[in-house]
């Protein structure tokens, strides 16, 4: 009997071991490639998330890679407390900015394109929003004060003070709203009020800020949007009972339709009949309807609608508590792409000007053991610079990162040059690359042994830098550490060492290329780099112009094919001072040319590299 | 099992209290047993198909819990839902079947909640309550109300009975607790012995608390580092309750008794409200009475035909108010009326064979009221019907049966009818070794809020349907030095035509449907033990564990198919050591330690990472003395609950309080 006790102890003292609480991380971004189709720009889903359970959920689908990555503003702003909130609301691009509505967390959350916090406005109740001059205007089901007669207001924003400077009393529960000359127009849904909803539309002098006009459209009102002729389109719900729900053109039509979501884009308002199950389009000048092949029979819920110049999207918010999936639809009819969205994908807002954004916090569920990004790409002058990447007329910083990538990413086996000493690049994979037992990371290059021999070959050693993304903002602006190679110690190594280029340009340029030297797609006329030179390490052997092959700890240094050669393990590291720094994982890696010399048919000894593996991501 | 060692089981089981009471006073211990009688007489002969989970007497007050929720934490098969503080609600689910399908009686009566079919366990009380007791199925019992063969899980809180030595006339108890977050709460009850037959219980208790208890946040990054770590304190929890009970009981002859129940609950409490970025409070008031009167009758003629009638009146009236300047406000009454009424009868054909019909009348009215759009009152009503017809079979001392069918007729729904069998099995008789089977179905009606609330009702809803399959291995064996009891059950249940709130366009509007089928497979493992230690010291050990798979499987096409629903945790357990002693005047003193352990799960259908919720775990200590002097006893405890402070949420964005403290003195005459 008491064998059977201890056992049933042991048991749940094991249970206990394997099964405790750890440390609440924050909630994941997940990637997932959705598409190989090439888009510009990308594409914000707020999903809405029940009400109190916190789940707001802000995803970005990066068009021009057709990856879709949920958790988006978590990921890039992993300190704000409870994360984005309870039931996102609205979402719209205004300048450089993107302002996102959270209805239960009664704020209006202001970002930069990335979806960086920038700062928050706090309004009660707060619904939909609308830009105009410098001012943002938003929609609230409640006031500042409390009304007896349960009217909202629509609040005045000053989108450079984050202020709020005047408020407006308008109808009751007031939710879209819309701006046209100089005149603000908001439905008035009433939609609290069963049985006794609301039916307006406030038209509110932005001058004045004061309410004007009350134009009766018809019951339950609650979305107005302007089309290309200025006319204003609103969908009213109806009581869902005995008056239907109807789409008013203010001042020309009524549409019998149920018109639970509308986009205008061009001359052609599409209007999504959520009963039906159909998307239907209406001519913004004769309002007359119009044949549209797109197919939305099959969803459980039809819930968000964005029309843009090339591509349709449409979410389906499935049972409201489960993940939606958002569709892409070219106006032919045909489904190019879907996404699993997180819970109520509700509002969708195409963003321009965003540079290309990519997750490095986290680990991607479909990771790359290879890298997958190149943050910078600043080759010091030389040879093969302007060469490899091919440098063309117009390109910049930016598309010289995106011509690495296509050469060394994803394993392309590509092959870049970092130009003379000093010159970097600096590269990242798709998640984190952990510190673990033994090597973790493989960069290669493309040295090779002298014939015969191991000791000699060509060897163009450059120096790697390290760096975790401290400020989790997913750029390579964190402290950096080098890992220590064997020449660290070296009496002959220069530490610190300062050098700057000019575009006229000191290296001497060899027969074979006659081109500049000096990468042109940088603007500036010098430029400056710091770090390490190793001692020169060119010996001739046999007549052959050789270099020695260091010990361990460089990149270009050892052939591929020597794993031991070319890998790099992290614990390696040392700060500013040469002291030992202990990192979990990094996100950022750097190479630059540690050596500075130039042989006379070779040219200078440039580093050169291939691409990089994570040695612990099968 | 014959009677007789029945009644040495309870002493056994009933021998702290009693040895503390008067170890030598033999006919106080009849007295007692006197009344146990009527309660055991028709118990015995069943005992053993369904053994009941059973939490009574001084192990109950040892227990670290304030409310008959805190107490059914450590049943297995249980999952509790818990909003957080003394105020937060708190629910029961019985092996994953949805907290609607579990019944509680209240004394032997069922509590009703027409408008959300939820009873809030955290609303009564440990100190009027003398015994705890948890049947999966139903209770084993045939001679029962027609009702309790209705319900898939039942819980049965059964308040103090009066206990009289020869020449007491009256007993008083008075007792004050303090804890953490301002907790106040006196409790006093009196029994008084009217003449030797009819006695009367009054029990009265008042609870206040601020609920204002600190709460953390924190997260970390996937490099460890911290993301954001914050501590606040709840708002908006606090609590005022007073709740008043009277009983009266008669015993005649020695078969017959009747007795009135009168209770009544009044609370004003604060909704404290889901924590979500940028809300730190809520301004949401609730006010609430409940109120209601029961009467039972019983007896017993020719020894072989038992009779039992109920009777229960209920008006519960709930007023429910938004304060909060940030969202539209609302005020709402609810008042609910209940009727019942119930007539069972048993006869013993042979003396291996018995058989029962009950019949069972209800009457619910909910009157619905909206303050702020001054719209007139909202009505709704319902009349149910219960018949139903059970049989015992005892086959010498190996086998009992038992069959029951039950046919439910609500409103002008067809009449619809369940069966249950259970069987028991003992190979060695001498052995106290089981095995016990049952298969049953019951039915969930739809409450008046998912037939008709507004723009979400729906009032095609078809009842929802739980079929259940168990097995249980039992075994028991006591000694005098020790008490073991071992058992194991597996069981399997199918949920089918779920009824869950789905969405029907834009906008929030959600109706009710009959949607959704769960699949549960489930093992729930328990060990009772008690060692009788030398020098008066007893180590009873108390050690619960459920594993349960509650898979959604509705249709292959959702996201969350084969999915664990919401809030199971696939583990879930408890352990209570109690080490106590005696001194030779018949003082205790004693040392409890619990913990409770409930594992990963998920907070929604889907099981993603964004749905994850982790395990959590309490460790609470107690300590008490009990010293008594002549008629007079003085107990003291101090509870520490949640000794680690672990910062956990049952319910997400609901965080729990960190370490807590409570103390208590009591007083009995």
């Amino acid at each position: 009997m008491h064998t059977r006790f201890q056992i049933l102890i042991l048991a749940l003292f094991s249970l206990l071991l394997c099964a405790c609480r750890g440390d609440e991380v924050i909630y994941p971004t997940i990637g997932t490639h959705v598409t190989d189709e090439v888009r510009t720009g990308g594409l914000y889903v707020l999903c809405e998330g029940n009400m109190g359970s916190n789940k707001a959920r802000l995803d970005y689908i990066n068009l021009e890679k057709g990856d879709y990555y949920s958790n988006w503003y978590g990921a890039q702003n992993p300190r704000q407390m409870k994360e984005l909130g309870d039931v996102g609301n609205d979402i719209q691009q205004y300048g450089g900015r993107l302002y996102a509505v959270i209805n239960c967390s009664h704020k209006v959350e202001v970002m930069d394109l990335r979806a960086r916090h920038i700062g928050q406005v706090d309004l009660p109740n707060c619904r939909y929003l609308a830009f105009a001059g410098d001012k943002m205007y938003v929609s609230a089901y409640v006031g500042s004060v409390a009304d007896p007669e349960l009217l909202g207001s629509v609040y005045e924003v000053d989108t450079a003070t984050l202020q709020v400077t005047r408020e407006v009393k308008v109808g009751h529960q007031p939710d879209e709203l819309c701006i046209v000359d100089g005149k603000l127009y908001v439905c008035n849904s009433g939609g609290y009020l069963t049985n006794r909803y609301d039916s307006t539309v406030s038209v509110i002098d932005l001058h004045a800020f004061t309410e004007i006009q009350k134009i009766n459209v018809g019951i339950n009102p609650t979305r107005i949007r302007k089309d290309n002729q200025g006319h204003l389109w609103v969908c009213c719900q109806g009581n869902y009972a005995d008056v239907k729900p109807q789409v008013v053109i203010i001042g020309h039509r009524r549409i019998e339709t149920p018109c639970a979501n509308i986009a205008i884009q061009g001359a052609t308002a599409y209007i999504m009949d959520h009963e039906n199950k159909r998307i239907k389009a209406f001519s913004t000048i004769d309002f007359t309807e119009q044949e549209q092949p797109i197919d939305i029979s099959t969803y459980e819920n039809p819930y968000a609608l964005l029309a843009t110049a090339d591509a349709l999207y449409i979410t389906d918010a499935k049972n409201y508590v489960s993940s939606g999936v958002l569709h892409c639809y070219s106006y032919d009819g045909r489904e190019h792409w879907r996404a699993l969205t997180g819970d109520i994908p509700g509002h969708l807002c195409r963003v321009t000007g965003a540079y290309d954004l990519y997750p490095d916090t986290t680990k991607h569920d479909n990771s790359h053991k290879y890298i997958s990004h190149v943050y910078e790409f600043v080759p010091a002058p030389g040879q093969f610079v302007n060469e490899l990447p091919k440098y063309e007329e117009g390109d910049n910083a930016e598309s010289m990162c995106r011509k690495c990538e296509a050469s060394i990413a994803n394993n392309a086996g590509g092959l870049i040059s970092l130009g003379g000493w000093g010159g970097y690049i600096t590269f990242g994979f798709d998640h984190a690359v952990q510190n673990q037992e033994g090597r973790d990371l493989q960069i290669l290059g493309n040295a090779f042994y002298m014939s015969g021999f191991t000791e000699y070959g060509s060897s163009e050693p450059g120096i790697v830098l390290v760096s975790h993304d401290d400020n989790a903002n997913g750029l390579p602006d964190d402290a950096w550490y080098e890992l220590k190679g064997c020449l660290y110690d070296d009496p002959a190594t220069q530490h610190n060492v300062t050098r700057t280029y000019t575009r006229e340009g000191d290296t001497v340029h060899n027969e074979f290329h006659n081109h500049p030297y000096y990468p042109q797609w940088i603007s500036a006329n010098s430029l400056t780099f710091n770090g390490a030179l190793l001692p020169p390490q060119s010996v001739t052997i046999s007549g052959q112009n050789v270099q020695r092959i260091l010990d361990y700890g460089y990149v270009d240094n050892k052939p591929n094919t020597d794993l031991d050669g070319t890998s790099f393990d992290l614990s390696w590291a040392v700060d500013a001072a040469g002291q030992p720094h202990t990192l979990d994982s990094i996100h950022f890696v750097r190479v630059y040319n540690a050596v500075d010399e130039v042989l006379n048919v070779t040219g200078e000894l440039s580093t050169e590299i291939r691409g990089a593996i994570d040695l612990h991501t099968k | 099992m014959t009677r007789k060692s029945f009644y040495i089981i309870c002493l056994a089981l009933c021998a702290n209290s009693v040895f503390a009471n008067d170890n030598t006073e033999l006919d106080s211990l009849l007295n007692q047993f006197r009344i146990e009688e009527v309660e055991v007489t028709a118990r015995a002969l069943a005992k053993d198909v369904i053994i009941p989970q059973t939490l009574k007497g001084a192990e109950l007050q040892r227990l670290n819990a304030l409310s008959v929720a805190d107490a059914l934490r450590y049943f297995s098969g249980v999952q509790l839902k818990d909003y957080g503080g003394v105020g937060g609600i708190k629910t029961i689910n019985v092996r994953s079947m949805g907290s609607q399908h579990t019944a509680v009686y209240y004394n032997g009566v069922q509590l009703g909640n027409a408008q959300n079919g939820q009873v809030d366990l955290g609303r009564f009380s440990l100190d009027n309550m003398e015994e705890i007791q948890l049947y999966n199925g139903q209770k084993s019992d045939i001679f029962q109300s027609a009702r309790e063969f209705g319900a898939a899980g039942n819980v049965y809180l059964t308040t103090r009975k009066p206990y009289f030595k020869t020449g007491e006339r009256a007993h008083v108890r008075a007792q004050m607790r303090f804890g953490s977050f301002a907790l106040a709460n006196p409790n006093v009850g009196v029994d008084v012995k009217l003449t030797d037959a009819l006695s009367l219980t009054m029990d009265a208790e008042y609870v206040y608390s601020n609920g204002k208890y600190p709460f953390r946040y924190r997260r970390v990054l996937p490099t460890g580092e911290t993301a954001y770590d914050t501590t606040a304190i709840r708002q908006n929890g606090d609590i005022n309750a007073v709740r008043a009970e009277l009983g009266l009981h008669h015993y005649y002859r020695t078969t017959g008794f009747w007795r009135v129940h009168a209770y009544n609950y009044w609370s004003n409490r604060g909704v404290p409200g889901a924590i979500v970025n940028n809300v730190w409070h809520n301004g949401e008031r609730l006010w609430d009475r409940n109120t209601f009167v029961q009467a039972q009758w019983q007896d017993e003629w020719f020894n072989r035909w038992s009779t039992r009638l109920l009777i229960k009146y209920a008006n519960d009236y709930t007023h429910y108010l938004n304060y909060d300047e940030r969202l539209l406000p609302s005020d709402n009454e609810y008042l609910q009326h209940e009727v019942y009424l119930s007539f069972a009868n048993k006869v013993q054909l042979f003396k291996w064979w018995d058989v029962s019909v009950a019949y069972d009348y209800q009457y619910n009215a909910l009157a619905r009221e909206n303050l702020l759009l001054h719209a007139s009152p909202e009505y709704f009503f319902r009349h149910s019907h219960w018949l139903s017809a059970a049989t015992a079979f005892n086959i010498q001392e190996y086998l009992r049966l038992q069959a029951s069918v039950l046919m439910t007729a609500v409103d002008k729904d067809a009449p619809r009818v369940t069966p249950g069998v259970f069987a028991s099995f003992r190979p060695y008789p001498a052995i106290d070794l089981s095995i016990n089977a049952f298969y049953k179905q019951s039915y969930r009606y739809p409450t008046f809020n998912d037939l008709y609330y507004t723009d979400l009702g729906n009032a095609d809803l078809r009842p929802e349907l739980a079929r259940q399959h168990s097995v249980e291995l039992a075994y028991r064996k006591s000694t005098k030095a020790y008490d073991l009891a071992f058992s194991a059950s597996y069981y399997y249940n199918r949920v089918t035509d779920k009824i869950i709130a789905y969405p029907k366009g834009q906008q929030f509007r959600w109706t009710m449907l009959n949607l959704g089928t769960v699949k549960i497979n489930g093992v729930d493992a328990k060990a009772d033990m008690s060692f009788f230690l030398p020098m008066r010291f007893v180590l009873r050990t108390r050690l619960n564990y459920t594993y349960n798979t509650a898979i959604d499987v509705t249709n292959p096409n959702d996201t969350y198919y084969g999915h664990q629903i919401p809030y199971i945790p696939w583990h879930s357990g408890s352990v209570v050591v109690n080490l106590d002693w005696t001194s030779n005047r018949g003082d205790h003193y004693g040392l409890n330690y619990s913990f409770i352990y409930v594992g990963e799960r998920y907070c929604q259908q889907e099981n993603t990472v964004y749905n994850y919720v982790q395990p959590w775990y309490t460790h609470d200590l107690s300590l008490y003395g009990e010293w008594g002097i002549n008629r007079f006893w003085l107990k003291a405890y101090l509870e520490i609950n949640n000794l680690l402070g672990q910062d956990y949420e049952v319910i997400q964005n609901y965080p729990m309080p960190k370490q807590n403290v409570r103390c208590t003195l009591a007083f009995r005459y």
